[in-house]
C-alpha cells in the first residue's frame, strides 16, 4: 500500500511525467519547418507494481525514453536517391549553360497567325547560330558565283564569312569558359564533401559520446543525417554504421570516415588537359564515382561537351581546309593566286584573310588567270555546301552540325527528363519519410492537450492527498 | 495516412513551380508561336527545322540567281533585237547591192550605211550589263571591252580584235541544275557556246563580212556582194536568229526554275510549320488551363494553410 506519501509521490512523478510530454511536444511543434527534423517521442511506462495483501498495486509512470520515430530504411533510399538526383541535376545545370553558349535558338514570327488556325505562320522563322551563318556563307559565294565581278557580292561574301568566324570563336570561347566553370565547380564540391567529412566524424564523436551514458543523441543523429544526405548529393556513398552508433562512409570504395576518424579526404587533380577529376588526398587513390553531382559535372563536361567542341573544332576545321584547297587554286580579279580564304585551324582560330578583308576583289572566285569573270572556283567552293566531307562522318558542313546540334539536344533532354523524374522521386521519399518522421501541428496539440489533463489531474492529485493529509493531521487535533 | 506539417509546404512549392514553369512555356510558346526554340525542347524537330531552314535559304539564293540571270538575259536580248535589226537591214542592202540596177552613188550610199551599221554592232556587242557592269559578250574574260577596231585615215572600221574568250559562265537555278544565259562574242573553237559576231559553227563573222560589204559596196563590186556578201550575211542571220531562240528557251528555263524555287520555299515553310510551329488552339487551351490550375491551387493552399486545431482551441 502506497499510503498518503506515496501517493503524493506518484503524484509528484506524474507531474514530471506529463511536463516532460510538454516539452517534447514544444520541441516538436518547435522544429515543425526544421529540414531534417525527426519528430520525438515520449516513452513512458508504469512504475513497478507494489505487491500488497490486496495483491499488485500500481505506483504510477516514469518516462523511460525520449525517442526518435525515423525509418532508416528510407532514409537509405533517400540518400541514394540524392546521389542519382545530384548526377543529373549538375548535368542538366551543365548543359544547360552549354545550350547558351551554343546559342543555336529559334526566332518566331510571334502569335500573329489566328488562333483558329491549327498552326501560326513560321514565314518568319529563323534561328540564331551558326547553321543560319553557314547557309549565308555558302549562298553568299553563289551570288559571287553569279555576278563573279560584282564587289558587292564580294563584300557581302567577307562580311558573312566574318561573321560566321566570329561566331565559331564566340562559341569556342564561351565553351572553354564553360569547361572552366565546371572544373570550378568540381573543386566547390569537393571542398564541400570535405567539410561535410569532418562534419561527420565529429558528429559521430559527440553521437558516441552522447550514447555512451545511456541516452539518445536525437538531435545529432538528426544533423549528420542531413549531413550524409547533403554529402549523398555531391557524392555516391555507403555507409554503415558501428555499434556505438558511429557512421562510417565509404566513396568510390575507400572508406573515408570510421568513427570519429577522417581517414582520407578528396582531392581534385589535373588530368593532364586542365580538367579536373577525384582521387583521394593522402593515398592519391583514383576514384570513380557513380553518382553525385561532381560526377555529374564530370560527366557532362568529358562527356557532351567535350564531344559538342570536338564536333565544332572539327567542323571548323574542315571547312578552313576544303574551302582554302579550292580558293587558293582560283585566281583574283587582279589575276592573283595561291591565297587562302580563312586563315587559322580549327574553332578558336579561325579568322577570314586579312588582305581579303581589305580588298574584295582579291578573292580568287576565277579559274583563269586570264579570264576574271570566270566563276568556276566560286562555284566550286558554293558546291562545297552540298558535299559530304570525310572527315565530318561523311556528311555535308551543314548536316553534321545540325547532326551535333541534335546530339547536344538530346543529351540535355536525358537530363531534364532524368531530373523532372528524380524530382518526383524525391518528392515521394520525402512524403513518406514526412509521414512517418514529420511533426503534424494538429497531433502535436493534442498531444499537447492530454499532457495538459494529465498534468492538471495529476496536480489535482496532490491537492486531494494533501487535503487527505490535513484531515488526518486534524483528526489528531481533534 | 499521416501528413506532417510541412509537408503542406513542400508539395505546395512543387506544385506552384511546376505550373508556373508550365504557363511560362506554353506563354512562351504563344508569343513565339513555336513549340520548339531550343535544341533541348525536341532535338528532332530542332534538327530538322534547320536542315528545312538552310534548304530554304538555298532555294531563295537560286531565286537571286534566276532574277540576276534573268535581267542579264533580257539585256542579251535586247541586244540581239537590235542585231537582228542591223543583220535583216545589212542583207536587203546586200540583196539591192547585187541587183546592178543601183548606180555607183546609189552604192556609195550604201557603203556609208553598212559603216553606220559596223559602228552599231561594235557598240551592241560592247554593251554592258546593267547590273554588274560586267561586258555581256566578252565570254568570261568580261572585265575590258570585247571588241577593240582597227580604223583607217577615214575613220572607218578596217578589222576588230576580240579580247575576250569563248568560255562562258554556268549558275545554279536548282539542285544539280545549272544553265548559262551568257553568249562569248566570238567562238572559234567549234564547240561550246556559239559566238554571237563569230562563230565558226555556223559560219558567222559579222562585223568582217560588213566590212566586206561595205568594201565591195565602195568599189562597186556587184558580182562579189552577189556571190559572198549576200550568202554570207545570211549566215550571220540565222546565227542571230539561233541566239534569239537559245535565249528565249534559256528565259523559259528560268521562269520554270523560278516558279520551283517558290513553290520549293513555300512547300519548306509548310514543313518548318509543321515541325516547329505551336499548335496555337492547343496551346491556348493548355496555358488556360494551366492557369485555372495555378489559381485552384494556390487558393486551395490558402484554404489549408489556414487551418488547424489551433482555430478552435480556446
Amino acid at each position: 500500500m502506497l499510503g498518503l506519501f506515496g501517493t503524493l509521490n506518484l503524484a509528484s512523478r506524474s507531474l514530471q511525467t506529463q511536463m516532460t510530454g510538454v516539452e517534447v511536444t514544444g520541441q516538436n511543434i518547435a522544429n515543425a519547418s526544421t529540414t531534417g527534423y525527426s519528430r520525438q517521442r515520449v516513452d513512458i511506462t508504469s512504475s513497478p507494481d507494489l505487491t500488497t495483501s490486496a495483491g499488485q498495486e500500481g505506483t504510477g509512470a516514469d518516462v523511460t525514453g525520449i525517442q526518435q520515430v525515423v525509418n532508416s530504411l528510407l532514409n537509405n533510399q533517400i540518400q541514394s536517391q540524392g546521389s542519382t538526383s545530384g548526377y543529373w541535376s549538375a548535368q542538366q545545370t551543365a548543359l544547360q549553360s552549354v545550350e547558351d553558349g551554343l546559342d543555336e535558338y529559334l526566332n518566331g514570327s510571334g502569335s500573329s497567325s489566328s488562333t483558329s488556325s491549327t498552326s501560326s505562320s513560321t514565314s518568319s522563322t529563323t534561328d540564331t547560330g551558326i547553321s543560319s551563318q553557314l547557309s549565308a556563307f555558302f549562298t553568299d559565294l553563289q551570288s559571287v558565283a553569279t555576278s563573279p565581278t560584282s564587289v558587292s557580292a564580294r563584300q557581302t561574301l567577307i562580311g558573312d564569312a566574318q561573321t560566321l568566324a566570329a561566331s565559331f570563336n564566340t562559341i569556342n570561347t564561351k565553351l572553354n569558359s564553360t569547361t572552366d566553370s565546371l572544373n570550378a565547380s568540381v573543386s566547390t564540391g569537393v571542398a564541400s564533401a570535405n567539410k561535410l567529412l569532418t562534419d561527420i566524424a565529429s558528429l559521430n564523436s559527440e553521437i558516441s559520446s552522447a550514447e555512451a551514458s545511456g541516452g539518445n543523441a536525437n538531435d545529432l543523429t538528426d544533423a549528420r543525417e542531413q549531413d550524409l544526405e547533403n554529402l549523398s548529393q555531391l557524392t555516391n556513398i555507403t555507409t554503415g554504421t558501428d555499434t556505438n552508433g558511429s557512421v562510417n562512409v565509404t566513396i568510390g570504395g575507400q572508406t573515408l570516415v570510421s568513427g570519429n576518424t577522417v581517414n582520407d579526404t578528396l582531392q581534385t587533380y589535373d588530368s593532364g588537359n586542365g580538367n579536373l577529376l577525384v582521387r583521394t588526398a593522402t593515398g592519391q587513390t583514383s576514384l570513380t564515382l557513380s553518382g553525385g553531382s561532381i560526377q555529374g559535372t564530370i560527366d557532362a563536361r568529358d562527356g557532351t561537351l567535350a564531344t559538342l567542341k570536338g564536333s565544332l573544332n572539327s567542323l571548323a576545321g574542315t571547312l578552313i581546309t576544303q574551302v582554302n584547297a579550292v580558293h587558293s587554286g582560283g585566281y583574283s580579279l587582279t589575276g592573283t593566286t595561291g591565297s587562302n580564304f580563312f586563315t587559322g585551324s580549327d574553332a578558336s582560330t579561325i579568322t577570314v584573310n586579312p588582305a581579303l578583308v581589305s580588298d574584295p576583289t582579291l578573292i580568287q572566285a576565277s579559274g583563269s588567270a586570264t579570264a576574271a569573270s570566270d566563276n568556276s572556283v566560286a562555284l566550286q567552293m558554293a558546291d562545297l555546301a552540298s558535299t559530304a566531307q570525310s572527315t565530318l562522318n561523311n556528311q555535308t558542313f551543314s548536316d553534321n552540325y545540325n547532326s551535333s546540334v541534335a546530339s547536344f539536344g538530346t543529351a540535355l533532354g536525358d537530363a531534364n527528363t532524368q531530373v523532372t523524374d528524380q524530382t518526383k522521386v524525391a518528392t515521394m521519399l520525402n512524403t513518406q519519410r514526412s509521414s512517418t518522421s514529420g511533426v503534424n501541428i494538429d497531433e502535436e496539440m493534442t498531444n499537447m492537450l492530454a499532457y495538459q489533463r494529465a498534468y492538471e489531474a495529476s496536480a489535482q492529485l496532490v491537492t486531494t492527498v494533501n487535503t487527505m493529509m490535513g484531515d488526518t493531521l486534524s483528526m489528531k487535533t481533534a | 495516412m499521416r501528413v506532417a506539417t510541412n509537408s503542406y509546404t513542400g508539395s505546395m512549392l512543387n506544385q506552384f513551380n511546376n505550373l508556373a514553369y508550365k504557363q511560362a512555356s506554353l506563354q512562351s510558346e504563344v508569343s513565339t508561336g513555336l513549340s520548339v526554340q531550343a535544341p533541348s525542347d525536341d532535338p528532332g524537330a530542332m534538327q530538322n527545322t534547320l536542315q528545312y531552314l538552310t534548304e530554304t535559304a538555298t532555294q531563295k539564293q537560286y531565286g537571286s540567281n534566276i532574277k540576276t540571270l534573268q535581267t542579264r538575259a533580257t539585256s542579251i536580248d535586247s541586244v540581239l533585237q537590235s542585231l537582228q535589226t542591223i543583220t535583216s537591214r545589212a542583207g536587203e542592202i546586200a540583196t539591192s547591192g547585187a541587183s546592178g540596177t543601183s548606180s555607183q552613188t546609189d552604192l556609195g550610199n550604201y557603203a556609208d550605211e553598212v559603216n553606220k551599221l559596223i559602228n552599231q554592232v561594235v557598240t551592241a556587242a560592247n554593251t554592258k550589263d546593267s547590273a554588274s557592269s560586267q561586258y555581256l559578250f566578252g565570254g568570261t574574260a568580261a572585265t575590258a571591252a570585247p571588241f577593240t577596231t582597227t580604223t583607217d585615215a577615214n575613220g572607218n572600221v578596217t578589222a576588230v580584235t576580240y579580247n575576250g574568250n569563248s568560255s562562258v559562265n554556268q549558275s545554279e537555278i536548282g539542285v544539280n541544275l545549272t544553265t548559262s544565259v551568257d553568249v562569248p562574242g566570238v567562238n572559234t573553237d567549234g564547240s561550246g557556246a556559239r559566238g554571237l559576231i563569230t562563230d565558226q559553227q555556223s559560219g558567222a563573222d559579222l562585223i568582217n563580212h560588213l566590212i566586206s560589204l561595205r568594201d565591195d559596196l565602195d568599189s562597186g563590186d556587184t558580182t562579189t556582194i552577189s556571190s559572198t556578201d549576200s550568202a554570207n550575211l545570211q549566215l550571220d542571220e540565222n546565227n542571230v536568229a539561233y541566239q534569239v531562240a537559245n535565249n528565249g528557251v534559256v528565259q523559259n528555263q528560268l521562269t520554270v526554275a523560278a516558279t520551283f524555287a517558290t513553290n520549293s520555299t513555300s512547300n519548306l515553310n509548310t514543313m518548318i510549320s509543321d515541325t516547329s510551329s505551336a499548335n496555337m488552339v492547343t496551346t491556348m487551351v493548355q496555358l488556360n488551363q494551366a492557369q485555372t490550375a495555378y489559381q485552384a491551387a494556390l487558393e486551395s493552399s490558402v484554404k489549408i494553410m489556414n487551418l488547424s486545431l489551433l482555430n478552435y482551441l480556446s
